[in-house]
């Protein structure tokens, strides 16, 4: 008899504000749901606090502060709601030096992991840049176009560099969390 | 002794055409990612022809431009250094290390820094005073005597630095050199009132980049500059560019010792 007063799960998701989503009170909230409505097809991991956003690209879970994953290169990508936004640590820009220049794809460019995808030019050097995933590349930011040097000021925030779709999300699992990749870091100060 | 030093091999191509020493680097960077090659660093010696180069900022040199300078005798190509628009030419001693840079400092900022100490220290054992400014390059006062570009893909660096012997330098005035408005050129024959040809700076800014990135340089005939036995490989590579590029477009010849 509840079926027609019970929206799909996921749905029910939307109405909550997204700093919400993670909390106890939204798990109990789904828990009485789902004992009310049909069945539903949910992951297991729908009745988690955070679970990672990228292992389920369907959900709109997220977590308020998505985690950054890094590359060996030195790329950082973040995932919120399957979109992944991809930018160069503090440690690649210090090594750059001053930002002048960023060659940025066109939107649309298909990318596979590790494809070179542009390069950021600083003192007379061009320095390759390497996608993180495989996606397809949905937004540019033009910022960097006359404020290159965003990615010196802001690299986590104003300086990212593209956006693109994740086509393989079990490619996030093999890439560095951030204590991962201070390790990585200090090794390479060594 | 020497022992413990990266070992970089010297290739002194001569006078090559600036395409075909776009393809001898690609050679030479294949040969970092070739796990069975146990010394891939390489530093590369030529003189070019004529020719406009620009980096990887292409908007400010349209096809317009690139005409006219074509007009002008020279060629030009588009590359993937950084950088602006520059000049190459016969007098101009060009150099391109091929170096993973995990063997010296992951850092290309580092790196470019380290190119612009050499070309300083080479220049003083001419007895010129050079420096560096906010704009990369060396310069002495006013007037730049180096100019540098590079490219780094996975910590592998390609093209380099080109040193003013004896070029004509008039081929600048029809550019604006590295996008420096106000600013000239000027050669070691300039500040020196004499000829100083290639040859003569070559084994000098050899000394001063082993010197300064402390490494030991490997001759391609693969005699050592110095007491260590790296290099071994050297003659092997020399025998593969040989195969892969016809003749006309290098002209081997060996550096003076580097003492």
């Amino acid at each position: 008899m509840f079926s027609s007063f019970c929206p799909p799960v996921a749905d029910v998701l939307l109405f909550l504000p997204s700093c919400c989503r993670c909390s106890p009170l939204s798990a109990l909230l789904l828990l009485m749901l789902s004992s009310f409505c049909p069945p539903v097809a949910a992951p297991a991991s729908l009745f988690c606090l955070c679970p990672p956003a990228a292992s389920h690209p369907s959900l709109i879970f997220h977590c308020p502060a998505a985690a950054l994953k890094y590359t060996d290169k030195h790329e950082w990508v973040r995932v919120e709601d399957g979109v992944g936004t991809v930018g160069i640590s503090k440690f690649a820009q210090e090594a750059l030096g001053d930002v002048v220049y960023c060659g940025l794809p066109d939107v649309g460019t298909k990318l596979s992991q590790s494809d070179e995808f542009g390069a950021l030019e600083s003192v007379k050097a061009a320095s390759e840049l390497y996608s993180p995933l495989t996606g397809e590349v949905t937004e540019v930011n033009n910022a960097l176009s006359d404020n290159p040097g965003l990615v010196n000021k802001s690299c986590y925030k104003d300086g990212w560099l593209i956006k693109m779709t994740i086509s393989v999300p079990e490619e996030l699992d093999a890439l560095m969390d951030e204590a991962a990749y201070e390790r990585y870091i200090r090794s390479i100060e060594d | 002794m020497s022992l413990g030093k990266t070992p970089v091999s010297v290739v002194n191509l001569g006078r090559v055409a600036y395409r075909s020493a776009l393809q001898i680097q690609q050679h030479y960077i294949r040969q970092h990612f070739d796990s069975s090659n146990p010394t891939p660093n390489t530093l590369l010696l030529c003189e070019h022809s004529p020719v406009y180069t620009v980096g990887i900022r292409p908007v400010q040199y349209p096809a317009e431009e690139e005409q006219r300078l074509k007009d002008l005798g020279a060629d030009f190509f588009r590359t993937n250094r950084g950088g602006l628009i520059t000049f190459h030419g016969p007098g101009q001693l060009v150099c391109y290390p091929i170096l993973n840079l995990g063997c010296f400092k992951k850092s290309v900022r580092w790196y470019v820094c380290e190119i612009e100490k050499t070309v300083i220290n080479m220049c003083s054992k001419f007895g010129i005073k050079a420096s560096t400014s906010p704009d990369t390059g060396v310069w002495v006062g006013n007037n730049k005597i180096c100019a540098i570009g590079i490219h780094c893909g996975r910590y592998v660096t390609s093209h380099g630095l080109a040193l003013n012997c004896n070029t004509d330098l008039s081929w600048f005035e029809n550019i604006v050199p590295c996008g420096i408005v106000g600013k000239g050129v000027t050669s070691l024959s300039r500040e020196l009132g004499r000829d100083v040809t290639t040859e003569e700076a070559a084994p000098v800014l050899l000394k001063a980049f082993s010197e300064q990135f402390n490494c030991c340089l490997v001759k391609a005939d693969n005699s050592s500059t110095c007491e260590c036995q790296a290099g071994k490989n050297s003659a092997g590579m020399e025998r593969r560019y040989k195969s892969l590029h016809p003749p006309e477009t290098y002209l081997l010849h060996t550096t003076q010792s580097v003492r």
